[in-house]
């Protein structure tokens, strides 16, 4: 019986995923009614498989795939589009030599120019960062959350309503 | 593979984005399905689905039709999910916050306290199957989540039948070893 | 001589932007109310731009547009609309540096003021507002500014 066991429990995985041959079916149904540990390993499969598997029928049920396509569609065009550098490094294998000296020095000393004279020009520029912020908020009226988040960039302003808040009706 | 498919992958080859749409209309259920099962986390996966898609098109040329067009999608899914993990390194449990936003809600079944049970057996679950090898967790994705064949499995990750056996074998062992708690014979989960 | 002028062309055009107008202008703003719900499921277009930030956020299937309106805001004039659920949303442009404009935002029901909040909105930024509950689903009002060059 016990060296039957041993033979019939390498067959479990293959018979709980039903990719056994009739013959092996045979042995293994035969054998189960009088085994209880061969039993109780095939429930434990199967607790496996829903343990794994539910989560994720259930996130597959609830999910909607809102923009998934365009945001493929972007991805691919973002992939086609040529670099900057690459640009940049195509126009001057196309401009003559003769234009090059010209033209590089040019740039060069343009990009100085403004490195130089920019921060003059600016007036606090660097006190305000770039993502909208929030000052101060108050409200006697509602409890108040503020969630501001870097990536995507997020600022949200949420009041949670009290139970003694009473509905609207127009 | 049918007519139709095989027309789809030659105009997709060809650069032609609506064949690329009707393929992501087909599958794209089913390759979020893989994915979740390897990152549990929504915006994970839907990126991880993009992120194939666009893969796809880029190097469909490479597809030869020596295997199944479905194996070769599932292969790409599981190589760029496991790719995925490898550089988030997530650790669970997952937070409420991060996963439900702060929608406030009646249905008792989304309940702060309903939502962190569930989430954190999803996170044991979770962590149990990123104890094993790579090669064993997709194994049992293929086989517990999309139900594949050992032949399919195989071709999806490009072994021997035998090796699927094996991995499917040791693999179950492993988890349920770390989740006996919630597996053992005699209780139904 | 013609490769002097346009150095000098170039250089004027590069350096106009940085003088540009310190002088305040008007401050565009885009007013949007939503109403977000988990009933049916879809997103207004015209609320492509705010997806990315409301989808990483809220767990909500539906977003339906209720309302969409540009202000121009000028220094320290306010400007009002109504909003649902029946209040009344005011808006001052409070100063502006550069490229942001400070904008007191007020909102208020029946005269009484619910909400007082200063924030600082940068071109192409938003600020959303949200949590009012109307029959099924949630108020949310964003705040946008406009991408443009010139307001």
């Amino acid at each position: 019986m016990k060296s039957r066991c041993s033979s019939i429990s390498e067959l479990l995985d293959k018979y709980f995923d039903q990719e056994v041959t009739p013959e092996e079916r045979s042995l293994v149904e035969d054998h189960l009614p009088s085994c209880p540990a061969c039993r109780s390993a095939l429930l434990s499969m199967e607790n496996l498989r829903n343990l794994i598997k539910s989560p994720v029928e259930e996130a597959v049920e609830r999910e909607n795939f809102p923009w998934v396509w365009e945001k493929i569609e972007r991805g691919i065009q973002q992939e086609e589009k040529p670099g900057l550098w690459e640009s940049l490094w195509s126009w001057l294998d196309m401009i003559s030599l003769r234009q090059k000296k010209i033209l590089i020095p040019a740039v060069a000393a343009v990009v100085i120019l403004i490195l130089i004279t920019a921060p003059l020009l600016y007036e606090k520029i660097s006190s305000y960062p770039d993502l909208s912020v929030v000052e101060y908020v108050e409200s006697d009226t509602y409890n108040v959350m503020i969630y501001e988040r870097e990536a995507p960039r997020v600022t949200v302003i949420w009041l949670f309503e009290g139970p003694e808040e009473e509905p609207l009706t127009s | 593979m049918d007519i139709n498919e095989a027309q789809l992958i030659s105009r997709c080859q060809q650069g032609d984005q609506e064949a690329l749409k009707e393929i992501f209309n087909q599958y794209h259920q089913k390759l979020y399905r893989i994915a979740y099962g390897v990152v549990r986390h929504r915006e994970e996966a839907l990126d991880i689905v993009q992120e194939v898609f666009i893969k796809l098109f880029r190097s469909i040329h490479q597809f030869k039709g020596r295997s199944r067009f479905y194996t070769y999608l599932y292969r790409m899914t599981m190589n760029t999910a496991i790719d995925h993990t490898r550089k988030m390194k997530k650790v669970p449990p997952l937070s409420i916050d991060e996963e439900e936003g702060f929608q406030l809600s009646d249905d008792p079944d989304r309940r702060p306290d309903r939502i962190l049970d569930h989430k954190e057996l999803e996170a044991k679950v979770k962590w149990a199957m990123d104890q094993l090898s790579p090669d064993q967790k997709a194994a049992l994705i293929f086989r517990e989540i999309e139900g594949l064949s050992y032949q399919e499995i195989a071709e999806a990750t490009g072994c021997s039948i035998g090796t699927v056996m094996s991995r499917l074998h040791y693999g179950r062992k492993k988890v349920q070893e770390l989740l006996k708690d919630y597996v053992e014979g005699g209780e139904e989960v | 001589m013609r490769r002097k002028a346009s150095f000098f062309v170039i250089l004027i055009l590069l350096l106009s932007p940085l003088l540009g107008n310190v002088a305040f202008a008007q401050v565009q703003v885009r007013v949007r109310v939503m109403e977000a719900s988990n009933v049916g499921s879809g997103f207004d277009s015209s609320l492509r731009d705010l997806h990315d930030q409301l989808g990483s956020l809220f767990s909500f299937s539906s977003y339906r547009l209720l309302k969409d309106e540009t202000v121009s805001l000028s220094l320290n004039h306010p400007v009002s609309l109504p909003i649902p659920p029946e209040r009344s949303l005011e808006l001052t442009l409070i100063d502006q540096h550069r490229v942001t404009a400070e904008i007191r935002v007020k909102i208020t029901r029946g005269g009484k003021e619910l909400l007082t909040t200063l924030v600082r909105l940068a071109p192409g930024r938003s600020v959303s507002i949200g949590g009012p509950k109307r029959a099924e689903g949630t108020i949310i009002t964003a705040l946008s500014r406009p991408k443009t060059t010139q307001e």
